[in-house]
């Protein structure tokens, strides 16, 4: 996926990448990145939270308007630990 | 607050074991694209990784040894009950009670509903993420999406790998 | 293992390699556990067949005369997939 945000940013669109697996992002350089230390397969939290799906999305959108260095990775304050257990509602 | 670890550590090391040569490195930083609207205004196109696709359209082959490279578009006013999955190598049990949690086309049309977002392009793309043959990828494949996405002229591209 | 070293392995005649690779695929990164898919696709593939249903034979014998061995080859890892997805205990069953 990098590759294919990469190669979109350089058509000029602006772009931000959701990850849960913070080292393959590292290596790949995508142009801006937020990670979650969640479960694979569950970038947006977990099934039924609304609303912590939509502060990831706003999250990640904050950074492209943010982000001043090419590479940059924000690490979001969640766990999956607590997303589990129901936390993290009526964030956004 | 220190960064949480992710949950399986060692991701790219394990992949590149089990499969030698599958995993990029690059080095080089690609120059950042202005964003030149608010995002109240901007015009929003979401790209998964995850097999997600009409129902109705050519599954992702999920068998073939060497991956599938082509993509599906995925109309942004779609609902949860007018696509599925077909890829089978990451935790789907989450997505499969919930597309939101991989896909978050719901949130995406709330969040423009409720002005936080300006519009969706018309279509989103979906792939799958397992191939095995990352020179195609790259020089195919990637700018072939990268291009489509393109042509949808959003202002900002949201992307999430599976 | 990356296409480029699966033509390497092909071409240097490490069936070891290439088999790994064929048991990583079918057991999503574990090797044990692809062993374990194949065996069972053939055990499902047996099993369907001991009530003695009726089959298209002719239809197996048409297609595997006429198509091309890369079709064929396709169709195998497909039809591994379909078999072991019919049984109740499928490796990818969204868990992993």
């Amino acid at each position: 996926m990098a590759l294919v945000q990469r190669a979109l940013e350089r058509l000029g669109t602006p772009t931000v990448s959701v990850t849960v697996a913070r080292d393959i992002t590292v290596a790949c350089r995508p142009p801006r990145a937020v990670f979650v230390p969640f479960m694979m397969g569950h970038h947006f939290g977990v099934p039924g939270n609304a609303e912590l799906q939509k502060t990831i999305i706003l999250a990640a959108l904050r950074l492209v308007a943010e982000a001043r260095r090419s590479g940059e990775i924000r690490d979001l304050p969640y766990t999956w630990n607590l997303a589990r257990r129901g936390a993290y509602t009526g964030e956004s | 607050m220190a960064p949480s670890e992710q949950l399986r550590p060692d991701l790219w090391t394990t992949v590149n074991e089990r499969y030698p040569g599958s995993m990029i490195r690059k080095s080089d930083a690609v120059a950042l694209a202005t964003l030149g609207v608010p995002l109240e205004r901007a015009r929003l196109c979401f790209v998964s990784s995850a097999g997600v696709q009409p129902i109705g359209t050519l599954p992702f082959d999920v068998a073939h040894p060497l991956g599938d490279f082509s993509y599906r578009t995925v109309p942004s006013n779609a609902v949860p009950s007018d696509l599925e999955i077909h890829q089978l190598k990451y935790p789907s049990a989450g997505a499969t009670q919930d597309l939101n949690v991989i896909f978050p086309i719901e949130r995406l049309q709330e969040l423009v509903a409720a002005g936080r977002l300006g519009s969706l392009t018309p279509q989103f793309f979906s792939f799958i993420g397992y191939n095995m043959d990352p020179v195609r990828f790259e020089r195919d494949f990637a700018e072939r999406l990268a291009a489509a996405v393109h042509a949808q002229e959003p202002d900002v591209a949201l992307l999430a790998p599976a | 293992m990356s296409l480029n070293h699966l033509m390497q392995a092909s071409a240097a005649g490490d069936d070891a390699a290439l088999i790994r690779y064929v048991r990583l695929h079918l057991g999503d990164g574990n090797e044990a556990g692809g062993r374990a898919e194949i065996d069972k696709a053939w055990i499902v593939a047996l099993k369907a067949l001991l009530p003695d249903p009726p089959t298209d034979y002719a239809f197996v014998r048409k297609l595997v005369a006429e198509r091309d061995l890369a079709t064929l080859a396709h169709l195998f890892f497909y039809v591994h997939f379909a078999l072991v997805a019919a049984s109740e205990t499928w490796i990818h069953d969204g868990t992993l």
